[in-house]
């Protein structure tokens, strides 16, 4: 790896921010449209974020592509927003009040400026893995653009994966691949820092009572999601074990959140809505299906939400509030739930018997940036927003932050705090610069 | 005449045959829809007939039409390959194309590229509601050099595949007529050019709580002047009314005092108290407000007239307030609401030991989630105007668990209790307040929605140190136990409503939601603005939230109204009334009929060395209504964008059956 160099003459945002999902476009989107140069870096080959692996959304079941990708494309053709993807940030030193952001461009074994995106290397590659963003389900390629809407529509190979055959720089029309490229270390410059690094799931494993490693019938909701997908890796709902069509479907919740037993006692707060919605796209995929939803509190706070789940109700869809203390995989690829209900006082103690089974796994940072940055996070390991009447400023000066980055939050109200955050942002440079551009003139006036 | 050899065509799975129907392809039509050829027989005779009738024959056009499939929203139920082969036929049709996602950006350069390969002039995509994507495909068009009015959307989903779920023919016929009128919309389409109008960078805004003095002293912060209007004699708002709140345990009064600083320092906010927004017209960038207060001698009430660009909407919430009698409201002095007991638990002296209120000691109170929240249909009584708050008031659990908590860590000889459906400490750090509750000895019950609770007068009084009041509960954490539990104090956990702002809403013309609260255009792709462009929600005005959701919605406001001020003019979409003023005769009858204030007048003109009057429309304040397109005697008006031979080609497109058979029709175009 070479050494970081100093772009001193590099191009140099107003803004820099970090994580190109939901909440950095909504920020990156709302600087640019001020007239302030943002930098959006994105460590994965696609801005979108999480938002792009959803089928609909809460409340309104609008599909998750029809507020994602315009907001994709409306980043990649603002003038004042320039995206960079394979690219982490690694560190932040604030030097004079200036932000000097170590990014590592990884490698991507494509030179980007020849691309155009053609994928004849992708459908020439013949090295197969389980796709990520099907969450395992579907296979792709070892090189090859991220998914259909992808942006940049720019190929990416994966080193780990490829045979090394050559035949993808055989079949590229451009010459793009570069097998000798290599990782590079540079810094930008920047006056301000948004965070918005979004969240990881914590592990299917995290309660080993729920024995999700023995079956492949216990999915993550986000699985779900792909399965429901019209677009998504069989197009229809199947049970991974076996592709049978589920008849009786489980949903989990506060599987890995309000919980202290796993160190994750904070509520995830969008787990009940999401569950609630896969129920219901659930029911219309499924008509004949029973679906369950074990719960301890159902947490509907959200602007039409409560109704979203009285409709729920009203579709046939079993809530039942009981924790479920153990999940047994039983014949046919089946589970056992065991659960405490609190419906009959006869029989409270049950077990029930399902053929699939989602998980509400908790919402963990996906980043940990003390220790690089100048930014601290609080017990929780989200960041932490001291101030008391601005939620998206941190502890550290001229870095904010936006998302669930601070916290678990749906996408509706990720979206207004990345607004927030923007506007922290466009007031923070905005006074800087007035009392430069008076001190600058006041030294004029002395002089 | 073929398309087939078209060498402009590109080659693709997507793009569909646009020829006319081979013969192989009339018999499987024919198959599909046994009425073909009478459909087929018809449409030549109407289109003769239209031939005959028109001496103006439509321009001839190169029209590039996509189809959507939603990700299978609009394609699960449209056949949308079908509705792209048929509607391919229409003449001057260029390209017909089935995209996943044409919001997209790989959709979007389908259709950019195809206007500049294939020299499209007009486009039509058939998708969504125009509300959700008409500007993300204006733009789209835009990047490819062509006039963002020549583009046309066709609502297939919301009016189409949603809306007909269960008939997928009968969806796929009304989206091939839907194209077919758009296409004929678009022949007689013009390039137009936006209204510019002058942007004034000042704010207006409406309400004085922490939601209003956060986005003025956001947008202040960024150069905006800013007019904050209050009505009653103090900023801070509701939180005036507060003690600690939570998460962060200060004392609300360190966020009001903060944001008043901040107000107070900026020179870029002026105050006005005791004041109350008594009017609005006008339109984004240009808003003529009226604000009456005590602005006249000594104080007397007086109005000031106040041109703005924008308004923030910080009107917030009031506290719902039970009915007379329930749950013994106003019938018990012991039965209080949250924001009355946080006031008499303020009210205590530090140093007592004892909580006492109206001179009895209280050793147990009760406290009951979802008071005016979470209305159920037959369960709960309705307003006086027939509506349940049919939604979560999101910050009554954190509340009554903080003071619950706060009861037993202060008086650990007052036995708490808490009646909840659910505890929804969904937010950062209020799950604390709940584990927190319990091993401080809260004693929780829980109940069904269905079978609410009832708090009555204890009637099984044993002397003077009995509780006065009794809870019935049908306990869902014994299995349904109906449990009497005796309290000396109810606290009503009471959600919140929308405040009285009946005329603003009207004067405005905000809509607002089936919860009375405003309504956002969209929650995740416009969440703080509304219909009317320029107007902008800060905080509660929009539905119940948190400090610090107000406090990100406030800010979300002042972001948008900070790039709305980054342009120096305001851009408006250009469907307003225009006048010819050759066919224009002064009668004046369109004035009359006009409802937008100084929208249409009569202007004298000079037409051949004679002073004669003539209407002449104001564009920013024409509504494009169409009002007064009817009854202009001379047919001298019209609305750009919505003319009637615009109108003429739809309905035209709307009766034509199946444009599949105009394999004749090309040649009809040939004739202009």
């Amino acid at each position: 790896m070479t050494p970081a160099t100093e772009q001193s003459n590099a191009y140099r945002p107003d803004a820099l921010v970090v994580g190109g999902g939901i909440a950095g476009m909504q920020s990156a989107l709302d600087l640019a449209e001020q007239g302030l140069k943002v930098m959006l870096v994105e460590r994965g080959p696609s801005i979108g974020g999480h938002m792009i692996s959803l089928a609909k959304v809460f409340p309104t079941l609008d599909c998750a592509s029809c507020i994602t990708a315009p907001k994709m494309s409306a980043s990649s053709h603002h003038d004042n927003i320039k995206i960079l993807v394979n690219t982490e940030v690694q560190g932040i030193q604030t030097i004079g009040g200036v932000h000097h952001v170590k990014l590592l461009k990884k490698a991507t074994y494509v030179n980007f400026d020849k691309c155009i995106g053609c994928r004849l290397c992708e459908y020439a590659c013949d090295a197969e893995y389980p796709d990520p963003l099907e969450e395992g389900l579907g296979a792709r390629r070892a090189i090859g653009v991220a998914f259909t809407n992808a942006i940049p529509q720019k190929a990416v190979l994966n080193p780990e994966l490829c045979a090394t055959c050559g035949t993808c720089a055989r079949v590229c029309p451009t010459d793009a691949i570069e097998f000798d490229q290599q990782s590079e270390t540079v810094i930008v410059q920047t006056d301000a820092v948004i965070v918005a690094s979004g969240f990881a799931l914590n592990s299917l494993n995290v309660k080993p009572q729920y024995n999700a490693a023995r079956s492949r019938n216990i999915v993550s909701a986000l699985t779900m999601e792909r399965l429901l997908a019209p677009h998504g890796p069989y197009g229809r709902v199947l049970r991974p074990s076996d592709g049978k069509i589920p008849s009786s479907v489980a949903f989990v919740q506060c599987a890995g959140s309000r919980d202290a037993s796993i160190g994750v006692s904070y509520c995830s707060r969008v787990c009940c809505m999401y569950a609630i919605k896969q129920a219901m796209l659930l029911s219309g995929a499924l008509p004949i299906a029973d679906i369950t939803i074990y719960y301890m509190d159902i947490r509907a706070f959200g602007k039409g939400y409560e109704q979203f789940y009285q409709n729920a109700k009203a579709m046939g869809v079993n809530f039942v509030r009981g924790k479920v203390a153990r999940i047994d995989p039983v014949d046919d690829g089946d589970l056992s739930l065991h659960v405490e209900t609190t419906e009959d006082p006869e029989n409270f103690l049950q077990e029930r018997r399902h053929d699939l089974v989602v998980l509400a796994q908790g919402m963990l940072p996906e980043w940990d940036m003390s220790g690089t940055t100048p930014v601290q996070r609080a017990a929780d390991g989200f960041v932490a927003t001291p101030m008391l009447t601005s939620p998206t400023v941190t502890t550290a000066p001229g870095i904010f932050v936006a998302g669930v980055a601070a916290g678990p939050k749906d996408i509706v109200d990720t979206i207004a705090e990345a607004g927030a955050a923007a506007m922290q942002v466009s007031q923070y440079l905005y006074q800087k610069r007035s009392a430069n551009v008076t001190e600058s003139q006041s030294a004029v006036l002395v002089g | 005449m073929s398309d087939k050899n078209d060498s402009t065509k590109q080659p693709g799975t997507e793009d569909l045959d646009l020829a006319c129907a081979t013969p192989e392809e009339e018999e499987a039509l024919l198959e599909a829809d046994p009425t073909y050829l009478k459909q087929r027989a018809a449409v030549q005779q109407h289109l003769e007939q239209v031939r005959l009738q028109r001496s103006d024959l439509p321009p001839e056009v190169r029209v590039g039409v996509y189809i959507c499939r939603c990700g299978g929203n609009i394609s699960d139920v449209v056949d949308v390959e079908r509705v792209a082969k048929v509607v391919g036929l229409i003449p001057g049709v260029v390209t017909a194309k089935v995209n996943t996602f044409c919001c997209s950006d790989p959709g979007q350069q389908t259709i950019t590229s195809d206007i500049l390969e294939q020299n499209l002039d007009r486009v039509v995509v058939a998708s969504c509601s125009p509300s959700l994507h008409e500007q993300t495909f204006r733009g789209a068009v835009s990047r490819a050099n062509m006039n963002p009015y020549l583009y046309e959307q066709v609502n297939i989903r919301e009016q189409g595949s949603w809306a007909h779920r269960h008939d997928p023919e009968g969806a796929t016929h009304l989206a091939i007529q839907m194209i077919t009128a758009a296409v004929g919309k678009l022949r007689y389409s013009t390039p137009l050019d936006q209204i510019k109008l002058p942007n004034h960078r000042k704010a207006l805004v409406i309400g004085g709580g922490i939601g209003g003095m956060k986005a003025a002293v956001d947008m202040a912060g960024r150069g905006i002047l800013v007019m904050l209007v209050e009505q009653s004699d103090r900023l801070g708002g509701r939180l005036n009314e507060r003690g600690r709140v939570y998460p962060s345990e200060k004392m609300a009064s360190e966020f009001v005092t903060e944001l008043i600083q901040n107000v107070r320092a900026n020179k870029n906010i002026e105050v006005l108290l005791n004041s109350n927004v008594t009017s609005v017209n006008g339109f984004i960038g240009n808003f003529r407000t009226v604000i009456t207060g005590p602005f006249g001698p000594a104080g007397a009430t007086a109005s000031t007239d106040q041109l703005v660009g924008a308004i923030v909407m910080a009107t917030g919430y009031r506290p719902y307030v039970p009915r007379d009698g329930e749950f013994l409201y106003r019938e018990d002095p012991c039965v209080l609401t949250t924001p009355e007991f946080i006031q008499f638990s303020q009210s205590i002296d530090d140093r007592t030991r004892d909580m006492v209120y109206r001179g009895r000691t209280i050793r147990s109170i009760a406290f009951l989630h979802c008071v005016g929240s979470r209305q159920l249909d037959g369960v709960h009584e309705p307003q006086p105007d027939g509506t349940l708050n049919t939604y979560c008031s999101r910050v009554c659990c954190s509340t009554i668990l903080q003071q619950a908590l706060a009861v037993r860590e202060r008086f650990p000889k007052v036995r708490v209790y808490d009646f909840h459906r659910d505890i929804r400490t969904y937010g950062r750090g209020e799950e604390d307040y709940y584990i927190n509750a319990s091993k401080a000895g809260v004693v929780f019950f829980r109940f069904n929605g269905e079978d609410p609770i009832k708090v009555e007068r204890n009637t099984k009084s044993n002397g003077k140190k009995s509780a006065p009041l009794t809870v019935t509960v049908k306990d869902a954490l014994t299995w349904g136990e109906e449990l009497e539990v005796p309290v000396d104090m109810v606290v009503l956990g009471v959600g919140m409503m929308p405040s009285h702002i009946e005329d603003l809403v009207e004067s405005i013309k905000l809509s607002t939601g089936e919860d009375h609260f405003l309504q956002e255009v969209h929650p995740k792709l416009r969440p703080v603005e509304v219909a009317v462009n320029g107007v902008l929600l800060a905080g509660t005005a929009q539905g119940p939230m948190n400090i610090q959701e107000t406090l990100n919605a406030a800010a979300a406001a002042a972001v948008k109204a900070a790039s709305m001020f980054a342009k120096d003019v305001v851009e408006l979409n250009p469907f307003v009334a225009v006048v010819d003023a050759s066919r224009c005769t002064g009668e004046a009858i369109c004035v009359t009929q006009c409802d937008y204030e100084g929208a249409l007048k009569m202007v004298e003109v000079e037409v051949d060395g004679r002073m004669v009057q003539r209407a002449e429309v104001n564009a920013g304040l024409c509504s494009g209504c169409g009002a007064c397109v009817p009854v202009c005697p001379t047919r001298a008006l019209d609305v750009d964008g919505w003319r009637l031979d615009q109108y003429n080609a739809m309905v035209d497109g709307l009766v034509t059956e199946a444009p599949s058979a105009q394999c004749g029709v090309p040649e009809l175009v040939h004739l202009g």
